[in-house]
């Protein structure tokens, strides 16, 4: 007699009969059976077998089901005994999935994020922190209870096997991913982030500053990034704004000073008021619109002639230095706040991004010209910056060739990137960007979020192919190599890859449905504020899916190089019969996804997905399936989207020509990067230079990558070998605090004189320098 | 106090800022073991502006 089992956990606990005879009559009714007797009776047949195998020891878990197993199938009970089988090994799934999550978050609470490269997976968290530990706590819970619960069996499948990744899979039951937002429109009559309201700003630094609030609100509602499509913009009605103020108070001053007014900031309120009134204008940094004059004349009724317009002068002049001087100010903390605010879920900075450089207006101009003047200085030590990535917007006619309003300001763009990586630059005129684009409608103007995502064709709703209140909803990318690998030939490599793009439209369309449930409340800013197009429209308790339509469902990719190595023997950097092939397979990508846009009225894209946390992901598994496959699986990371390969030797000229028509193909997102290997700085003829190249070969948005070192101990920043050029001193060698001294550094034995600190003052007096080419 | 005698900065490297296909530009110490290979595989693009030049206006 049986008298006790041994559990899975190592308890001993009694033998009980009743529980077997329920687990096969459970099993024998997912067939149609009904015999409660039958079961009891097979039960003891099993008891009886298990005595016999183990005499009188505790029997554990595993045998007892085994003996049923066996007992059922020499019983001739065949499709019982499937479904018992199946059913067990369903339960030692979840079981093992529960260890491996286990394990996971032991891993996440003990190891270092030196020693885990799941905490480094997202670069922007610290994962040393509690908050950043605690969002990858609830990041990994989510992802297997979706695997298990909520994703279809063939796309859970298809995600663990690597045959394609689910992006972002721990939001999928929650949001969306990004939006740019439209700051002009949010910001007209003010708005509210959840507890009360912000009025409209009106100064130049309360726009910055709710620029930053808006970003990080929304920021809450989303998991990836937010842009302002229209920077420029947006901010110069703050600039506007400022002016007439400071021209207004610099009056009184005036008045005070020079015509002996003891009342003077009423009288001066008074008469700017009344001019306004009379011409039906403001005051504006440009001058010239009448206004000036219509105040001289105004003044000449109490002061002298000569009075008047020195009044009217120091005004000017005055508010002309302040509102310098306060758009400085407002750039600086813009740039110091998107790197400092760690207002995101798990202690992370927002990914913001800008887009700026086609607004000539003069309120505009200053804005983008002190934007970069701050991204230039740095932050408190002189650092470089890391937010928010800005995109400088090239347009002929308006800032590319001498004499275009903007061109000193595309010139200074470079100067500063050249410097501090940022900003990128996007092409407008690149023809899949020029065809939306209609003069004087910034929303036509084609943006990119910082990390390369595109949102501006609009297949649902072809009146509006605009960039504000629109973004990506969720993107899923295909491992290219593991189908080659494979296929190994052409033609079933085509066949493969289908049947990989069915997969991810049917994913996508799948992960839509969840995201069109959710309703506006649960997204308190960005549907609840209006941020998302047409969100303005609904009320709290609306489902959300209608509008959504307006945003992109993308499908992604990987390792075109690798893929074609796979097939062709090389990749497209070194061969032109592998670039034929490469654009082949993108171009067969993107009329797939044009199909299914057609088929469904949604927008359906292809992006050259960023891929941080992917790139060594794919190509693990693959190694563990395929071997160590040369140019292949040998490296750590699979090939960003098109790219040449990294290590790949090849000229700035013809890595932009063999990647620029990739970019027409990705409707969803590109970029192609140059790497330079020198300071830029000392050569600003040549980084302009691949700027225009990139222009003239129809790249969408492009950006070159060169190394920043910087000294924290004199603050240096540049190229540094062995030693640092400003104070001469080793890596971790300590240096002479005289020598500092010298250098004017330290002066009082602390950091207030380390580093650049931008001068306001002296920014305003900048006069723009002589390029000098000075060739390494 | 012989403020001569002081030295600063002893033990403190060189901060390597670098940015690699990413949306994210930072020292290494965050990337991940895949960005970190990259990063060290990857080589310059040779710019010669006169070869530039020429090229795009040919």
């Amino acid at each position: 007699m049986i008298q006790q089992i041994v559990k899975r956990d190592g308890r001993i606990v009694p033998f009980e009969m009743d529980k077997i005879a329920n687990a096969i009559f459970g099993a024998a009714k997912a067939s149609g059976g009904q015999d409660y007797q039958m079961a009891l009776a097979l039960a003891e047949q099993v008891e009886k077998m298990l005595e016999n195998a183990a005499g009188n020891d505790a029997p554990t878990i595993e045998q007892i089901q085994d003996t049923v197993e066996k007992v059922l199938i020499e019983s001739g009970h065949a499709r019982t005994a499937k479904n018992y089988i199946l059913y067990r090994n369903e339960r030692t799934r979840m079981r093992e999935m529960n260890t491996r999550l286990m394990k996971v978050y032991e891993d996440l609470t003990f190891q270092s994020s030196l020693e885990n490269d799941v905490k480094r997976e997202n670069a922007n968290i610290d994962g040393d922190t509690a908050m950043g530990t605690m969002l990858k706590y609830g990041s990994e819970g989510a992802k297997q209870f979706y695997e298990m619960f909520i994703l279809d069996a063939a796309h859970a499948e298809a995600h663990r096997a690597g045959d394609i990744h689910i992006h972002d899979l721990d939001f999928l039951t929650l949001t969306t991913t990004c939006c740019q937002i439209d700051l002009l429109r949010l910001f007209e009559g003010g708005f509210s982030t959840g507890h009360g309201f912000l009025r409209e700003p009106n100064d130049i630094r309360s726009y910055a500053a709710l620029a930053c609030i808006a970003i990080q609100s929304n920021q809450n509602d989303q998991h990836g990034g937010q842009s302002v499509p229209n920077f420029d913009y947006a901010m110069a009605p703050g600039v506007r704004k400022t002016f007439r103020k400071l021209f207004r108070s610099n009056l009184a001053k005036a008045l005070a000073v020079f015509g002996a007014d003891e009342n003077s900031e009423v009288d001066a309120d008074a008469l700017t008021r009344r001019v306004e009134r009379e011409t039906g204008t403001w005051v504006c940094l440009a001058g010239g619109n009448g206004y000036d004059e219509a105040v001289t004349a105004a003044l000449t009724e109490t002061l002298d002639e000569q009075t008047a317009r020195r009044c009217v002068r120091f005004a000017r002049k005055y508010a002309d230095q302040e509102t310098r001087g306060a758009t400085y100010q407002a750039m600086e903390a813009l740039v110091h706040n998107l790197n400092t605010m760690h207002s995101r879920a798990g202690a992370q900075i927002p990914f913001s991004s800008l887009n700026y450089g086609t607004d000539t207006s003069p309120e505009g101009r200053l804005v983008i010209e002190q934007l970069l003047h701050a991204t230039e200085a740095g932050l408190g030590n002189g650092e470089t910056p890391i937010f928010p990535i800005q995109i400088f917007k090239v347009k002929e006619g308006v800032n590319y060739n001498e004499g275009e309003p903007n061109y000193d300001l595309f010139k200074l763009a470079c100067l500063v990137s050249a410097k501090r990586m940022f900003p990128n630059f996007s092409f407008l005129d690149a023809p899949f960007n020029k065809r939306y684009y209609k003069p004087g409608h910034p929303e036509t103007e084609a943006a990119y979020m910082g990390c390369r995502t595109r949102v501006i064709g609009n297949v649902y709703d072809p009146a509006r192919e605009i960039v504000n209140g629109r973004g990506n909803l969720s993107f899923t990318s295909i491992n290219l190599p593991r189908i080659a690998l494979n296929t190994g030939k052409v033609d079933e490599f085509y066949r493969e890859l289908d049947r990989k793009i069915d997969l991810v439209i049917e994913q996508l369309l799948k992960r839509f449905d969840i995201q069109s449930q959710k309703k506006v409340r649960n997204y308190p800013f960005l549907m609840g504020e209006g941020i998302w197009l047409d969100a303005d429209k609904l009320s709290p308790d609306d489902t959300v899916g209608e509008v959504l339509r307006h945003g992109t469902l993308t499908c992604g990719f990987i390792g075109l190089a690798e893929c074609l190595k796979v097939l062709t023997g090389k990749h497209h950097g070194e061969s032109d019969e592998a670039q034929k092939l490469g654009l082949a397979i993108i171009s067969h990508m993107r009329a797939r996804m044009d199909e299914a846009a057609a088929q469904y009225k949604l927008n359906f894209s292809l992006i050259a997905t960023p891929a941080e946390g992917l790139s060594g992901r794919f190509v693990k598994l693959d190694r563990t399936r395929f071997g160590e496959i040369s140019g292949v699986t040998d490296r750590a990371y699979y090939t960003n989207s098109f790219h040449v390969p990294v290590y790949y030797p090849i000229s700035a000229f013809d890595k932009i020509t063999r990647e620029a028509p990739y970019h027409a193909l990705t409707n969803g997102g590109h970029i192609s990067y140059i790497e330079l290997d020198g300071d830029p700085t000392q050569n600003l003829e040549a980084f302009e230079t691949i700027v225009r190249a990139m222009k003239e070969a129809g790249i969408g948005y492009g950006a070159i990558n060169h190394p920043i070192d910087r000294d924290p101990v004199c603050g240096y920043t540049g190229i540094i070998g062995e030693t640092c050029p400003r104070c001469g001193r080793r890596e971790g060698e300590g240096v002479p605090l005289s020598k500092l001294q010298k250098l004017g550094l330290y002066k009082h034995l602390n950091s207030t004189t380390l580093g650049y600190h931008g001068d306001p003052a002296e920014e305003s007096d900048r006069q723009p320098n002589e390029l000098k080419i000075v060739k390494k | 106090m012989e403020n001569k005698e002081i030295l600063i900065g002893e033990g403190v490297g060189f901060e390597r800022i670098r940015r690699i296909t990413g949306y994210l530009v930072g020292t290494l110490d965050r990337f991940n073991n895949a960005k970190r290979a990259e990063v060290l595989d990857r080589v310059g693009h040779e710019t010669d502006s006169h070869v530039l030049e020429d090229k795009h206006t040919a």
